[in-house]
This record gives structure tokens, C-alpha cells and sequence, in this order.
């Protein structure tokens, strides 16, 4: 059983060695292409008296609105597309773990979830890191990082730095550390008595997916918040 | 002695594997302990805030259980070597 092995594909481009894991690039294509797909027949055939799908979709779309709007008030809405995006995605991406993909046998490494890998989570980091950092910058240009000249302001413009290289950190570890924690459990269960004994920990795994993709949106609705809003 | 070497560094790397899980593991115990502490106290309080409370408590076990976590893949890494 191999876990933390991943299904990997090296090349050499102008002798520089690239490596890329198939089986995570195949399972995040797929939660983006089932994402792509329910988008498409969501916005078909709007009506004003929603059909069930419809009122479940406008649900969804609701609770980030009415979670981003809580953060921040009245400037929220424009941020709405990018934070639906992570939790949709992350949402999908941890569900698709929980489908038994893994009977199918690779080489090496199995069909899990993608957000098992430290890259993907990674750089879904990295996008919310470059956002809020890029937002801070537009809405306080150099008051984002300096608040007022003196001994104190310059000593919070380091702490101010080491949190952009935190924030990004912790972010990624912990989605990607309770994934990958959740499926070695069910893993471990397995190999301990396989009938009905995994099936706790799997409900269990289905409730984490649900509350890692609503922990990685409120963080990041947190920072776009610290960076707009006033300190 | 190379190979008694190498065997030693090995165990010591499981052993440490050991202490680190179980180290992070008692903070993260603690942390969701407070958290549901400070759950029990605010719905005993008022008990119709315990749809939101208990979102916030979903949040802040989650935020504190991922402390344990950082430890779990210290002690994966070590245990992968």
C-alpha cells in the first residue's frame, strides 16, 4: 500500500528535470470537470419558481455570499467568485476521495482524493496568498505593509512578512494533512478487519471534507478582510 | 558497525516519529477540549444560540485538531525515510 507514492511521470526539459504526479493531474481534472458540468446544467433553464436543483444550487451560493458578506460588509460581493471557486473545488476535489476510485490499481499511488497531494494544496495557497497580498496593496499601497512610521510600525511590518509566509503555509498543510490523515485511517480499518469496521471513519472523512473546504474558505475570507478592511 | 549505525539512525527516526504524534497530539486534545468547554458554557447559557455556536466550535476544532495534524506529517516524514 502506498500511500504517499504518487504515480510519477518524469521529462527533461533543457536539462532541467520535471516530474509530474499523473494520478493527482487525472483526479483534479476530473473534480474540475464534474465542477464544469454541474455549472453548465445549473444555469440552464433559470426560473423565477426554482426547480429543486436550482434551490439547492442557489442555497450553496447563498451560505459563501452570506459568509462573505459577514466578513465583510457591503464590499464582500465581488470577492464571491473567487471564494466560491476554492470551496466549490476543494469541496469536490475531498469528495471524490470518499468514491472508490482506489480499486482501480495503478502502478503505483491510487486514485484519491487530489487534495491528498501537498502541490495542489499548495497552490491553491498561493493563489489566495498572491490575491490578498495584491488586493492589500491596491486598496493601501504602502500602508499595507508600513501602518504609521515609527518603532513599533516597522517592527508589525516583520511580523506583517512572516504571516505572508505562514498564513500560505498552515493553509496548505492542514487541508492537506487531514486528507491524507483521513485516508491512511481508512486505510489502517482496512487492513484491520475490512467489513463494517471502516464505515464509521469513512462517514467521519465525508464530514472533514465538508468542514476543511468551509475552514480554507472562512481563512481566506479572514485575510481578504485583514487586507481590506481597516486594521 | 556501518549497518548497526544505520539501524540505530532508523529506529531512532521511528521512535521520534512516536514522540512526535503523541506530543502534538496532547495539545490538540486539550485545544478541542476548551472548545467544546466554551460550547457546553454558551448554550447552557443561552441554548438558542446553538445552531451558531456550534459552527464556530466546528471551526475552532477544526483549526486546533490541524496542530495534531502538523505533527502527523512530521512523523510521517520521519517515518518515511
Amino acid at each position: 500500500m502506498s500511500e504517499i507514492g504518487h504515480w510519477v511521470w518524469s521529462t527533461n526539459l533543457n536539462g532541467n528535470n520535471l516530474s509530474f504526479n499523473l494520478d493527482t493531474i487525472f483526479t483534479m481534472w476530473l473534480a474540475m470537470a464534474i465542477l464544469i458540468a454541474v455549472a453548465f446544467i445549473a444555469t440552464r433553464k433559470l426560473e423565477i419558481i426554482p426547480s429543486k436543483f436550482q434551490a439547492v444550487c442557489e442555497g450553496v451560493m447563498n451560505f459563501i455570499s452570506d459568509t462573505m458578506n459577514s466578513f465583510l460588509p457591503e464590499k464582500g460581493a465581488k470577492h464571491v467568485p473567487l471564494v466560491a471557486s476554492l470551496f466549490l473545488f476543494i469541496l469536490t476535489a475531498n469528495l471524490i476521495g470518499q468514491i472508490p476510485l482506489r480499486v482501480i490499481h495503478l502502478k503505483s499511488g491510487e486514485f484519491a482524493a487530489p487534495t491528498n497531494d501537498i502541490n495542489v494544496t499548495a497552490g491553491l495557497a498561493i493563489i489566495v496568498l498572491v490575491y490578498y497580498v495584491g488586493l492589500g496593496f491596491i486598496k493601501k499601497k504602502g500602508k499595507f505593509l508600513l501602518h504609521e512610521f515609527s518603532i513599533s510600525g516597522i517592527i508589525m511590518m516583520f511580523v506583517e512578512i512572516l504571516e505572508m509566509v505562514t498564513r500560505p503555509l498552515s493553509l496548505a498543510i492542514r487541508l492537506f494533512a487531514n486528507i491524507l490523515a483521513g485516508e491512511i485511517l481508512v486505510t489502517m480499518m482496512l487492513g484491520i478487519f475490512a467489513y463494517l469496521l471502516p464505515l464509521p471513519i469513512m462517514l467521519f472523512e465525508l464530514l472533514v471534507a465538508f468542514i476543511q473546504a468551509t475552514v480554507f474558505m472562512m481563512l481566506t475570507m479572514t485575510y481578504i478582510s485583514s487586507a481590506e478592511g481597516e486594521h | 558497525m556501518i549497518e548497526q549505525t544505520a539501524n540505530l539512525s532508523l529506529n531512532m527516526a521511528h521512535l521520534s516519529a512516536g514522540i512526535a504524534i503523541g506530543f502534538g497530539a496532547i495539545g490538540a486534545g486539550l485545544g478541542i477540549g476548551l472548545a467544546t468547554k466554551g460550547l457546553m458554557d454558551a448554550v447552557s447559557r443561552q441554548p438558542e444560540v446553538a445552531g451558531k455556536a456550534f459552527g464556530f466550535f466546528l471551526l475552532g476544532a477544526a483549526l486546533s485538531e490541524a496542530c495534531a495534524l502538523y505533527a502527523f506529517v512530521i512523523a510521517f516524514l520521519l517515518t518515511g525515510k
